[in-house]
């Protein structure tokens, strides 16, 4: 049986690897306070993910409600017509436009069209990053809401309903915040996938994580370091994330309401 | 308490569901204090009827007077006649989000503006005539399912309702438990208040109705006082579905 001997040889060679690598390490990232790219890169990732997040849940909870009024609902507003069937109508269009645009193009060129086109004359790139991942995360986020606002039992909104309540205080006191509860793990993973894409800011000037990574890179001449270290920055937060999600869900599914 | 005043006039009311006719032409008065109980087979439309009472169920044809006003004309906010015709379901529908003090003071802070204070105490007086005084921080899923449906009739009461509608109010519990929802609701009856209940508790319907409906195949097929019903039936139909019940 054929057995590994480590040899002293072997250890010198291991401990010179690792030395060099923390030589390399400070050269690449720390000398001229290098490092603070990073820092910086990592506070704007998260400050345009959680901006974009709240942006997208806001956006989302509105066209959610919109579509699912009307997937419940059109038979009955065509049958009484009017202006409230026109609106809902009118509404769902828009809503659906929003969701075939933005589920159907890239990211990249959605952030770029908000960057050079649209904001134009706006050089505060975080500010449209924020925007754009707001929009574009708002689409997804939609759809989480309209399957979370389909799975509360219909009881409820008949309860709510009966007891006086009109259409949009049953949703709001109602519906929506137990809709929150069954979509809350899916929200938080969407909150991830965010974070992620976030890493595309670069391209309309913004140093985000994966930006500053890319300019140390650019400065020193080496590659490996900086994106290696940017990438297991993203795995850790992406790690200590999926684990609070996982308590998250444990919680939920153990509270008793 | 019964009184010969008429709180709702039902006029050849019509239900269809796609191509399914559920209610074809039911006419019916239910004088204020009056306690109304409908049975029916299985599949015969007593829910839906009774669903209709307060436009959960959108009729198909005819018109449903409410206090003398149509509440089937879109031109009438449905919301205003809603917060005066009380619901109890089978399923309890209680918010599960929600303690029950919340479950009972939300709508009348929201739609009759009572201060907190005011709506707190008065969901407590009826907590308190129901035995659930020291439930009202826990929440639905703490409780049993005798005591939802009881928190749920009081959720209704708090709004004042000029009349109750219970949609099998006993189907979905313990046997158990049924008899003490049942006192609530005989209890409900003797203060006075107006209802329509739909249930399959022949015992219960007999002692608290003071007129018992028929629905079958969509209409109200025999009516009368619950000795005429149980103890007199004329129609076949009616015959045959109590053999099977009783």
């Amino acid at each position: 049986m054929p057995r590994i001997f480590l040899t002293m040889k072997g250890i010198f060679a291991l401990v010179d690897f690792f030395k060099n690598l923390i030589k390399e390490f400070s050269r690449v990232m720390l000398e001229n306070n290098r490092f603070d790219f990073i820092v910086d890169g990592l506070k704007n990732t998260f400050l345009i993910t959680l901006g974009s997040l709240v942006l997208g849940v806001l956006l989302g909870v509105i066209v959610a409600i919109v579509r699912s009024t009307y997937d419940k609902n059109h038979t009955q507003f065509k049958k009484r017509g009017g202006f409230g069937y026109y609106l809902i109508v009118f509404l769902d269009a828009i809503c659906k436009l929003y969701l075939t645009v933005i589920r159907g193009t890239p990211v990249v060129v959605q952030l770029m069209i908000f960057y050079f086109i649209i904001f134009a004359s706006s050089d505060n790139g975080v500010a449209v990053a924020i925007f754009a991942f707001g929009i574009n995360s708002g689409a997804y986020v939609a759809e989480i809401f309209r399957s979370g606002i389909m799975a509360v039992d219909n009881g409820q909104f008949e309860a709510g309903r009966s007891l006086g309540l009109n259409y949009i205080q049953t949703m709001i006191h109602i519906v929506v915040p137990q809709m929150f509860k069954v979509v809350l793990p899916t929200l938080c993973n969407e909150f991830i996938v965010l974070l992620k894409e976030t890493s595309v800011a670069g391209y309309v000037g913004v140093i985000d994580l994966t930006k500053a990574g890319n300019t140390i890179a650019g400065r020193t001449f080496s590659y490996f370091i900086p994106l290696i270290t940017v990438a297991i920055i993203y795995l850790i937060v992406v790690i200590i994330l999926t684990k609070l999600v996982g308590m998250l869900e444990r919680r939920l599914r153990n509270s008793e309401h | 308490m019964n009184t010969n005043e008429t709180l709702i006039k039902v006029e050849a009311l019509e239900k269809a569901f796609e191509k399914v006719d559920v209610l074809k032409g039911v006419n019916i008065e239910i004088k204020k204090g009056e306690v109304v109980v409908i049975i029916g087979p299985s599949g015969c439309g007593k829910s839906t009827f009774l669903r209709t009472l307060n436009l959960l169920e959108e009729p198909t044809g005819g018109h449903i007077y409410f206090e003398g006003v149509d509440i089937t004309d879109p031109k009438n906010n449905i919301n205003i006649h809603r917060q005066k015709i009380g619901m109890v379901f089978q399923q309890f529908n209680l918010f599960p989000h929600m303690t029950i003090l919340k479950n009972m003071t939300l709508a009348p802070m929201k739609l009759l503006k009572m201060p907190k204070a005011e709506a707190e105490a008065k969901a407590m007086a009826l907590l308190d005539k129901v035995g659930l005084a020291d439930r009202a921080d826990a929440y639905p899923a703490q409780l049993s399912g005798g005591q939802k449906q009881r928190v749920a009739i009081v959720r209704a009461l708090c709004m004042d309702p000029e009349v109750m509608l219970f949609d099998e109010p006993t189907s979905a519990l313990d046997p158990e438990m049924v008899g003490e929802v049942l006192a609530v609701i005989k209890d409900l009856a003797a203060s006075g208040m107006t209802m329509a209940i739909v249930t399959h508790e022949m015992g219960f319907a007999r002692e608290v109705a003071d007129r018992v409906i028929f629905i079958d195949e969509g209409v109200i097929a025999e009516e009368g006082t619950p000795a005429d019903i149980f103890s007199n039936p004329k129609s076949t139909r009616l015959q045959d579905f109590l053999s099977k019940v009783l």
